[in-house]
């Protein structure tokens, strides 16, 4: 496993060089085991509280959906699915790789250089926890009755 | 909890997102045609195999005896062939867009398929030679699972196996369709074909109309994928 080394792009805006809507600047970097991979939601708790900073940002819950169904993703395709510059993508596959919710592989095809992103088991775990949470939101939010 | 992600991230919208990448990665993972048509061409090249390897004794009063020699020896070599070339093009397509390929499990229940189908088969070839025909003709169900045991079925029921994979609407109605046309659509007597037919063409017909079917499957499935790009 080695670290993606891109080139991070400070202004990370999307390929197309114009500012994604809710393009966020990438949080700090956690450390290689600062990652807790919490037990399922608490049914009782506010849904909001147990979001997972690294795993509910935009982009890094897309590129965390894209590794679970392809079972291995290359580099170039996140970039294209995603709408992001090359920079921008290592930047975040950094964050998820420290936080041990991704494998970075790289490796060659032929002589052109392929860099492979693989979801490891807490990646997994991380994503069906924020999927759950996201629904218990929606469900919590609708469930509730307006304030007058 | 940071204050850049959580609040502009609507959850109704992320879980939209998710799905839509989901979706999008599913479509560009799919190589449904050609998995169609590696099955359409072993059907087709099974024919002539059985046609010839069948061993076929009439007697004077006109009943016959039949054993489907080339089917058991045609079809498991065939099958395990046509899924492995099946799982090399899936892995390679998916390869060279820049994906990983689930294709494993339909490998799989392909081979284990191909095993239930021959060891069926070489129990009936063990057991009929030594023990005398029954009088009576089969029953519906035993039709019908004597039919589920043959090749073509075996085939219907791994494409079920991959549309569940590729989460795959249209194939799992394709291969819903497949199968009743194997197992359900044919008469119950012995063999197509009107009265008059030799043995060997009766059983071709079927094997025909199968071919056909997941020949049209993949151009169908071709058709849609050019226009989906």
């Amino acid at each position: 496993m080695t670290a993606v080394t891109d080139t991070p792009d400070p202004d990370a805006q999307p390929a197309n060089g114009k500012p994604a809507p809710d393009a966020h600047p990438v949080d700090d970097t956690p450390g290689p085991d600062a990652h807790p991979v919490d037990d399922a939601p608490d049914p009782d708790a506010h849904p909001v509280n147990g979001l997972d900073d690294v795993v509910h940002q935009r982009v890094r819950l897309g590129i965390l959906t894209i590794a679970h169904e392809a079972r291995q993703v290359e580099f170039g395709y996140l970039r294209t699915q995603l709408e992001l510059t090359a920079g921008n993508l290592s930047k975040h596959l950094g964050v998820l790789e420290a936080a041990g919710l991704v494998e970075v592989e790289k490796g060659y095809a032929g002589r052109r250089p392929r860099t492979w992103i693989t979801l490891t088991a807490p990646g997994r775990t991380a994503l069906a926890q924020e999927i759950e949470r996201l629904k218990l939101l929606i469900t919590r939010v609708e469930t509730t009755p307006a304030e007058k | 909890m940071t204050t850049e992600s959580v609040p502009t991230g609507d959850p109704r919208r992320l879980l939209s997102d998710v799905r839509t990448l989901a979706h999008r990665v599913r479509l560009d993972q799919r190589l449904t045609w050609v998995a169609l048509l590696v099955l359409a061409a072993v059907t087709f090249a099974g024919i002539p195999v059985d046609w010839f390897g069948m061993r076929v004794h009439c007697r004077p009063d006109g009943s016959c005896e039949f054993a489907r020699r080339g089917v058991l020896y045609y079809w498991p070599a065939a099958l395990l062939i046509a899924y492995a070339t099946i799982a090399f093009f899936y892995v390679r397509a998916a390869r060279a867009r820049g994906l990983g390929a689930r294709v494993l499990p339909y490998a799989i229940t392909g081979a284990v398929t191909t095993v239930v189908f021959t060891a069926a088969w070489v129990a009936a070839a063990l057991y009929f030679p030594r023990h005398p025909l029954p009088d009576q003709p089969l029953p519906y169900w035993g039709v019908v699972l004597d039919r589920l045991l043959a090749p073509w079925a075996m085939i219907g029921v791994a494409l079920l196996v991959l549309a569940r994979l590729e989460r795959n609407v249209a194939l799992l109605l394709f291969a819903a369709g497949y199968l009743a046309l194997v197992l359900l659509v044919p008469p119950m007597n012995v063999a197509w074909g009107p009265p008059g037919w030799n043995l060997r063409a009766g059983f071709a017909l079927p094997q025909i109309v199968n071919g056909v079917v997941l020949l049209l499957g993949a151009a169908g499935f071709a058709l849609a994928r050019r226009r989906h790009r």
